[in-house]
């Protein structure tokens, strides 16, 4: 459901790699070829230089929520990068994905089962309106009584409450490890209550919120324009005083568009991004390594998929290992549930998948389930690099004996076929999950119950959920290790969504136009993340 | 002349003409040499096409090496971007868009020689809205309407033919009713009607081996058409579905590693500007060697 969560910032996708007979890639996370970035970012901006100048950057894709600019019920990655822009977080997460203050200035943790958040002074939205203690718990409540996907990240909240003009306290049911990290995604924005109750803005229409940017114009699947929220409370920021956001949804327009100097700065899907614009003058390419990571949908409500041992036998016919390197030009990595590069995270070799013996063991589980010339659809979007991936995939179960017939059609398209219809009427989708920052989070996925979005190809396992419980319940530490590594393995053998290897995500900017900021890692798909710091050169 | 001699007649011609080179007076009927390297062209395409089907390059959805690798020993056209590869994935493109284009212009004619040759007999309403459906088509330009085909059947094979069909059906109709229209003044056409030949009879016996020539003729243009259609489509992403190639996917994968691996764009552009220049270059050949005078200038 990266559609859904995980999102379509597909735009940004992956790596830099070998190409021009074999060029070397560069591994994921690491900074633009002469970049002298800081750890933790493959570039810093340069602060030396003036503020102030237009910065245009270039996406593959709009925020396309049904729900329209609601931040609360967006469920995509695309959209979360867009509002990112305009609103913010209590918290957020740095380069190592620990969480950072944001309109929370700090917090405690006084039981295990308690949060207290001391708000920052001085945060207005770009109306000019202080935000209070009483946006904070406003926005939470709406939030957990919304119909939101992000509600099953929040975990168990029992209470928010006020306890003074600059505090909030959050009670959780029970000791919920990930909950900082779900607080740092944009649907646990704070959001203006005031207005919202006064029924004097529907932020399903309008973005108002306390972020670096507000919005001056936006032309659907055309251009966002923002300018500079004048209210802001991070002197100083953003550097540029307008960001033009350019929808390009063809790769080619927006390479074209680094090179020509019309986008100062575009996500990019092409694996080999790097050694395509190598000799692009003043065009510089860099990765992020991302926990987010692409995974196998077999849909267990279609007879073909209903015997566990046969989607365990696809399973064990996958090379992860050939997918990253191949599909991904080595720029990937394989993943189990958790994902791979956070702290905790299983690790793929080990799990019965990798161990099993590969396609020869998977025909034989085949044969035992009584399944002979197995053949299915798999549903993709044409969104590079995710065909390169479904082709591997193809390869990989034609060794088993499998024939996969890969059906490709466009984002909504395939949207519309997966999620649209309860059961589900396809056999096998191919998509991505955001990783975020916590090992624990995406797993919740796997529960259908909680995440509602799969409830139309998946059956809920109720020892898979306890486990998944167990590994949010269970504090940082080797125990909440051996919890992940249990629902890692649970989840191989379960084989419904089945995580194949993680999704960097490219960049390539104007070295003579713009001095960004980029974090080497991201979690959320939001390559935007730190855009405010951006200086324009130029313009 | 009734229609029987002049069919006989015609085909005597033909017959003769191989061996003689000229018949009653007229230019040339054997094929000129550029429309016979046009032929030789693209019957090489169409063995290329065959040796795909028994996988002679290899097989082209196979991982054999590294990814964008030059060309070389085991990828003579080099490897693509999952490994793969170019020479057997070229010539399944070849295949690939030759058959489905070849399909295509089939429907077409089949679908053209009838309304084209009923509208023209009978005129009339009939004519009036064959035409007018003809023209609705033709104001759409050929890739805007490829794309609504496939918008509405969804990306595939099917939504090429159909592309392939609507995008070459009305140029084809209206030359194929031209044809008609004048082969239906003729005294032979006259006559059967009068001796009380039923429509089938005069339209299948009478008018239909008249136009036979504008409809082979038009043919070779329709392929040339149809190919350029199905690379347009497939380079839009409308087209075949992957892994299977064809030269339009290929020309779209390798136009975006023009700069870093030239290889994956000049083995199918290359084929693809010879199908299209082979197939051209022998409709003229045709158009020469059998078109009626009166029919050749509406081509």
């Amino acid at each position: 459901m990266r559609y859904r969560l995980a999102g379509s910032v597909a735009a940004l996708a992956l790596a830099t790699s070998a190409c021009g007979g074999g060029t070397a890639a560069a591994p994921p996370g690491t900074a633009a070829t002469g970049s002298t970035a800081a750890p933790g970012f493959l570039a810093v901006a340069d602060d030396k230089l003036p503020a102030g100048g237009a910065l245009n950057v270039a996406v593959h894709i709009d925020s396309g929520a049904a729900t329209g600019l609601d931040p609360q019920l967006a469920d995509v990655a695309t959209s979360w990068q867009l509002m990112s822009l305009v609103y913010e977080t209590l918290v957020t997460v740095g380069p190592d994905f620990t969480p950072q203050p944001r309109l929370a200035e700090s917090w405690e943790n006084p039981t295990p089962t308690t949060y207290v958040f001391h708000l920052r002074k001085g945060v207005a939205f770009s109306n000019g309106r202080e935000m209070t203690a009483d946006d904070v718990v406003g926005s939470l409540k709406r939030l957990l009584a919304a119909k939101s996907v992000w509600r099953g990240q929040l975990g168990p909240v029992e209470k928010v409450a006020k306890v003074d003009a600059a505090t909030v306290k959050v009670t959780l049911a029970k000791p919920y490890t990930p909950f900082l990290a779900a607080l740092a995604n944009v649907p646990a924005a704070i959001l203006p209550m005031k207005e919202i109750e006064a029924k004097t803005l529907d932020p399903a229409k309008e973005m108002l919120g306390t972020g670096p940017f507000k919005v001056q114009a936006h032309r659907q699947d055309v251009s966002w324009n923002f300018a500079r929220n004048e209210h802001y409370w991070d002197k100083g920021k953003p550097a540029a005083d307008s960001l033009t956001v350019t929808i390009a949804p063809e790769e080619a327009a927006r390479v074209a568009a680094v090179q020509n100097g019309s986008s100062a700065l575009a996500a990019l899907g092409n694996v080999d991004s790097a050694a395509m614009l190598a000799g692009a003058a003043n065009v510089k390419v860099a990765t992020q390594a991302t926990t987010d990571f692409y995974y196998l949908m077999l849909n267990s409500k279609n007879p073909k998929f209903a015997d566990p041992r046969v989607r365990q036998a696809l399973n064990m016919a996958l090379d992860r290992k050939q997918m990253a390197e191949v599909a991904l030009g080595g720029q990937g990595k394989p993943t189990g549930v958790t994902p791979a590069g956070l702290p905790g995270a299983c690790d793929p070799a080990t799990l019965p998948s990798a161990t099993g013996g590969g396609a020869a063991k998977a025909k034989e589980l085949l044969a035992q389930a009584g399944v002979a010339n197995l053949s299915f659809t798999l549903s993709i979007y044409s969104t590079e690099p995710a065909p390169a991936v479904a082709q591997v995939i193809q390869q990989n179960l034609q060794q088993a004996g499998v024939a996969v017939k890969i059906e490709q059609m466009d984002e909504a398209s395939w949207s519309g076929k997966v999620y649209g219809k309860v059961p589900a009427t396809f056999d096998a989708a191919l998509s991505w999950f955001a990783g975020y920052a916590d090992p624990g989070m995406v797993t919740t996925w796997w529960n259908p119950d909680v995440a509602g979005f799969n409830v139309g190809f998946m059956q809920a396992d109720k020892d898979l959920n306890k486990l998944i419980a167990a590994a949010t319940e269970t504090p940082s530490g080797a125990e909440r290790d051996k919890a992940l590594a249990a629902v890692c393995a649970k989840v191989d053998t379960d084989a419904q969504m089945i995580p194949l290897v993680t999704r960097p995500a490219t960049v390539a900017y104007r070295a003579d136009a713009v001095s960004p900021s980029l974090y080497a890692t991201e979690g959320y798909g939001n390559l935007l993340r730190l855009v405010a710091d951006a200086r324009v050169k130029k313009g | 002349m009734n229609r029987t001699t002049r069919v006989k007649g015609t085909a005597r011609a033909k017959r003769t003409a191989s061996v003689k080179g000229t018949a009653g007076g007229r230019r040339a009927r054997r094929l000129d040499p550029l429309s016979l390297t046009g032929l030789g062209c693209l019957l090489l395409l169409v063995l290329v096409a065959l040796g795909s089907l028994v996988h002679a390059g290899g097989d082209p959805d196979a991982i054999v090496g590294p990814r964008l690798q030059p060309p070389g020993p085991g990828w003579w056209l080099g490897t693509d971007n999952l490994g793969r590869s170019m020479l057997p994935r070229v010539m399944e493109g070849v295949g690939t868009t030759l058959l489905l284009s070849s399909a295509a212009v089939l429907v077409t004619a089949a679908l053209s020689a009838g309304f084209g040759i009923l509208a023209g007999y009978r005129g009339g309403y009939l004519n009036e809205l064959v035409m007018r459906v003809v023209e609705l088509l033709y104001s759409f330009p050929a890739i805007v309407l490829a794309i609504l085909v496939a918008a509405v059947a969804g990306p595939g094979q099917l939504a090429a033919v159909a592309s392939i069909v609507l995008v070459t059906i009305p140029l084809m109709i209206r030359l194929v009713r031209a044809a008609a229209v004048a082969v239906a003044e003729r005294d032979y056409v006259t006559a059967a009607a009068i001796s009380g030949a039923g429509l089938p009879r005069i339209l299948g016996r009478h008018i239909l081996p008249n136009v036979a020539g504008t409809i082979a003729v038009q043919g070779t243009y329709a392929l040339s058409v149809g190919i350029s259609v199905e690379g347009g489509l497939s380079f839009l992403g409308f087209g075949v579905q992957p892994p299977q190639a064809s030269l339009g996917v290929l020309i779209r994968q390798g136009g975006t590693y023009m700069m870093a691996a030239p290889w994956l764009i000049i083995g199918p552009g290359v084929v693809l500007v010879l199908a299209i220049l082979s197939i051209n270059v022998l409709g003229d050949g045709l158009r020469d060697r059998f078109e009626p005078r009166e029919t050749r200038a509406l081509i």
